[in-house]
């Protein structure tokens, strides 16, 4: 049962489907914004939930410092509230973790209105419950968060982007296997299926970069080519604007190798669809132009008990595929908020 | 009334249902010696089928129960509930599957840390968490008190190294988290998972991301004249802009009983040693070991030794880990706290601890990973005087206080468990608490998943003079 009077808190609203509900009240937190305390010796900064990405980024970069794992929709103008209620995190996940791994603490409301303040604001703490990594991904679910704290990096150097070409989907798992075990820690490493390219970023000093780059190419000889737009693939991948905007609905794909080829099977049928692996081959984001597309991923992952989330557009439902209603997922919510003053988790 | 344990020996075997008491000792106490209670019976499960029957066992006859691996909680995690059922894990010790494609490795909870790392070394990946009693302790273990090491600034603690567990919940229910991809869609349970502290369950199938193997490490040890240069050399190094996968201190106190030990070679008359250790690529270690030793020329340090081979380095390693351990040979007993300051305050922080320390008559040692301003005091007491104990008690209470107060946490890597239960509500106010309750609560409505734990309790165990733990006497672990 939902609350008469329930609410779901929005920010931004970058990730659309997320942030609507038919029977509940939006409470905008966009204005909520700042960023309270960063303690660039520290690693951490704390912000309120409203402040946009871009905004941390700015204040980040000026002490060389940022988040790796490349926070997702930034130019759309996503909040760090957004971010961690979305669990989004872009290609750089692969070399330090996602955005569970660097939010260290959140002051949350809970569904009765009491202020919990969960985690905390120094890099390592055992102390309870790890309340902040219930929260990623929790969709404005479980509580709305009002201010968190992130573990922030030292910059590496430069970034320079690599193309390998890979002329099959069986050769393109086997290199990014081989890249991702490698000792050139790669700092992303992503693939697109159409273009039949892998993409790889090296993150360091330049002349450290060039040496990995000549014992790539060594490696893969002249399918390996330096890109100078490298930057500008990052970004498209981490704005989910890599193809033309009429595929305006954006699903995340969790998913493994077993998974790939059926993946990369369906969105070879679909006229209207793009694919692109990140986080090596970990996840699967796929643009689509129509509610039909999505419907049909959602028979496909539903066959393979996989789930898929909707994050652009104005999509039926965000939650697609096979969602397990566990009876400790409906307890947690429960005891999270026990007037439901929010909406149910995930509609299926 | 009590229980009858019928229904319960009626799942195992009687050679892996143990009531003898001379079979039971053994797992009446953990690494946190002080502390011991007896309990009713000690199950041995081989299989994921019956440690979910004998939780559901449990469960439905309101019986509590504590999951154990090696035993080796520095908290006092594992200490069993007197009259409750100790659940042993080390027989699920099954690595069910390395996959080096996927870099990923889905092991039983018994299964011993260290092992995970050797079974993945021959596809060049490694399991990063590292604590210090790595070669002994179990996954369980470390994914239920979210464990860390000397390399958690780079990689993070163990939660950011789980990407999915299968696991029976105190209720009996048997649940899928995560799964085999590093990313995951809704809120996150795996993460709340680890660190639960076995309150919320068992994890029966617990999968792993792996690291490949850096390539090259470089890893020097510099001696200073006083603690304070020490810290302010950690300063320098992070505002470098480098990010180290392991930052180490340890006081003249620790370098004193390292030295009797191990012969670690430390320099002599160092008031402070940091351990600083950089990798990655060959060629990415040639350019930061330039940049570091530029940081490290402008520290005031008169000692510096940089390990020439992989034999050197573990040599400085062996003075850092065999620390805790070797404290025992300076002190009968000894009481290790883990909270965590904001790396700034460091130096404020081991002030404030000598002093409290000379107040006491106390004596402290101090071995810390500084990288992340988790702070390691060593509190030493003979336990065989009376109120000893208690005054080193009274002190360690007084270093969490400082550690809430300067805006850290009690724990960074060891857990709450039964030793620091007290100081919680210290560091959470009391709607956090509440929250923090109904969530366990959720999980275990009967309360029979290792009570006593975490949360502030009347299940108080018992209190006894102690000693090292036999296999730390034995220097097959250490604390850390």
């Amino acid at each position: 049962m939902q609350a008469e009077t329930s609410i779901l808190p929005v920010g931004n609203r970058t990730k659309q489907p997320l942030a609507d509900d038919q029977q509940a009240t939006l409470v905008s937190l966009r204005e909520l914004k700042g960023i309270i305390e960063y303690e660039p010796s520290e690693f951490t900064f704390t912000a309120y939930a409203g402040t946009t990405i871009s905004e941390v980024n700015q204040v980040l970069h000026q002490r060389q410092q940022y988040l790796p794992f490349d926070p997702m929709l930034v130019d759309a103008g996503a909040t760090v509230g957004g971010s961690v209620a979305a669990g989004l995190s872009g290609s750089g996940r692969f070399r330090y973790g996602g955005i569970r791994d660097f939010v260290l603490g959140v002051k949350f409301l809970s569904g009765t209105g009491e202020v919990i303040n969960s985690g905390g604001k120094v890099v390592k703490n055992a102390a309870g419950f790890d309340i902040p990594k219930l929260l990623t991904g929790s969709m404005g679910r479980l509580g709305v968060m009002v201010e968190m704290t992130f573990k922030v990096f030292p910059m590496p150097g430069c970034n320079q982007t690599l193309a390998v070409a890979c002329d099959s989907l069986e050769t393109a798992m086997q290199r990014m296997s081989l890249a991702a075990s490698s000792s050139w820690e790669l700092d992303a490493i992503d693939y697109r299926p159409a273009s039949k390219t892998i993409f790889l970023r090296l993150a360091g000093p330049e002349q450290v970069n060039q040496i990995l780059f000549q014992k790539i190419s060594k490696t893969w000889g002249s399918d390996v080519t330096e890109l100078s737009d490298g930057e500008a693939i990052w970004r498209a991948v981490n704005e989910l604007a890599w193809t033309q905007p009429s595929r305006s609905l954006a699903v995340k794909v969790p998913v493994h190798r077993s998974l790939m080829g059926e993946i990369v099977d369906f969105a070879s049928q679909r006229n209207g669809v793009d694919l692109h692996f990140s986080t090596a081959g970990a996840v699967a984001w796929l643009l689509c132009e129509s509610q039909d597309d999505v419907d049909h991923l959602d028979q496909v992952l539903l066959g393979k008990q996989a789930a898929g989330l909707v994050v652009r557009g104005a999509p039926e439902r965000p939650h697609i595929g096979s969602w397990p209603r566990t009876e400790i997922s409906l307890a947690v919510k429960q005891a999270m908020d026990p007037v439901s003053k929010f909406p149910r988790l995930f509609h299926t | 009334m009590v229980t009858s344990l019928e229904g319960l020996a009626s799942i195992f075997p009687p050679s892996r249902f143990v009531r003898d008491a001379a079979n039971q000792a053994a797992f009446e106490s953990d690494g946190l010696t002080a502390f011991r209670a007896k309990p009713r019976a000690v199950v041995i499960p081989e299989t994921a089928g019956e440690v979910i029957a004998a939780v559901r066992w449990c469960h439905e006859n309101s019986v509590p129960f504590v999951a154990r691996g090696s035993g080796t909680s520095l908290s006092g995690g594992s200490l069993p509930v007197a009259d409750g059922i100790v659940i042993a894990l080390n027989r699920m010790n099954r690595i069910i599957e390395i996959d080096p494609d996927e870099r990923i490795a889905v092991v039983e909870p018994g299964v011993v840390n260290q092992h995970v790392t050797d079974a993945a070394a021959k596809y060049g990946l490694y399991y990063a968490p590292d604590p210090s009693s790595q070669s002994v302790c179990t996954i369980g273990g470390n994914v239920a008190f979210n464990s860390g090491g000397a390399h958690c600034l780079k990689y993070g603690m163990t939660s950011n190294h789980v990407i999915g567990c299968k696991a029976v919940l105190a209720t009996g229910e048997v649940v899928s988290m995560g799964g085999r991809s590093v990313e995951s869609v809704g809120p996150d349970y795996t993460g709340l998972f680890c660190g639960s502290e076995g309150l919320f369950g068992i994890g029966l199938e617990i999968t792993l991301r792996l690291l490949p193997k850096p390539e090259k490490f470089h890893t020097v040890l510099v001696g200073y004249k006083s603690l304070q240069a020490a810290g302010d050399a950690v300063s320098a190094v992070i505002d470098s802009g480098l990010l180290p996968g392991a930052l180490e201190i340890m006081d003249a106190l620790a370098i004193e009983a390292a030295e009797a030990a191990v012969a670690c070679g430390y320099p002599p008359e160092a008031a402070a040693v940091l351990i600083v250790e950089l990798e990655g690529p060959a060629e990415k270690i040639e350019h930061e070991r330039k940049q570091l030793d530029a940081v490290l020329a402008t520290t005031g340090h008169f000692a510096e030794r940089i390990a020439v081979d992989e034999a050197d380095r573990l040599s400085i390693w062996r003075g850092r880990k065999s620390a805790f351990s070797a404290v025992g040979r300076l002190s009968p007993d000894f009481l290790v706290q883990d909270g965590v300051v904001p790396r700034k305050r460091l130096g404020e922080a081991l002030v404030r601890i000598e002093q409290l320390s000379r107040e006491s008559g106390i004596r402290v040692a101090n071995v810390f990973h500084a990288g992340d301003g988790n702070l390691h005091p060593l509190i030493m007491f003979d336990g065989k005087q009376d109120g000893a104990l208690e005054k080193a008690e009274a002190l360690a209470a007084k270093l969490l206080r400082l550690c809430i107060e300067m805006g850290g946490s009690i724990t960074g890597e060891h857990g709450v468990g039964v030793e620091k239960r007290d100081f919680l509500p210290e560091m959470f106010d009391a709607t956090t608490m509440a929250m923090m309750e109904r969530l366990r609560l959720a999980f275990d409505p009967g309360l029979v998943a290792n009570p006593g734990k975490m949360f502030p309790g009347t299940e108080a165990p018992t209190l006894t003079q102690s000693g090292l733990h036999p296999l730390e006497k034995a220097g097959v672990i250490s604390r850390e």
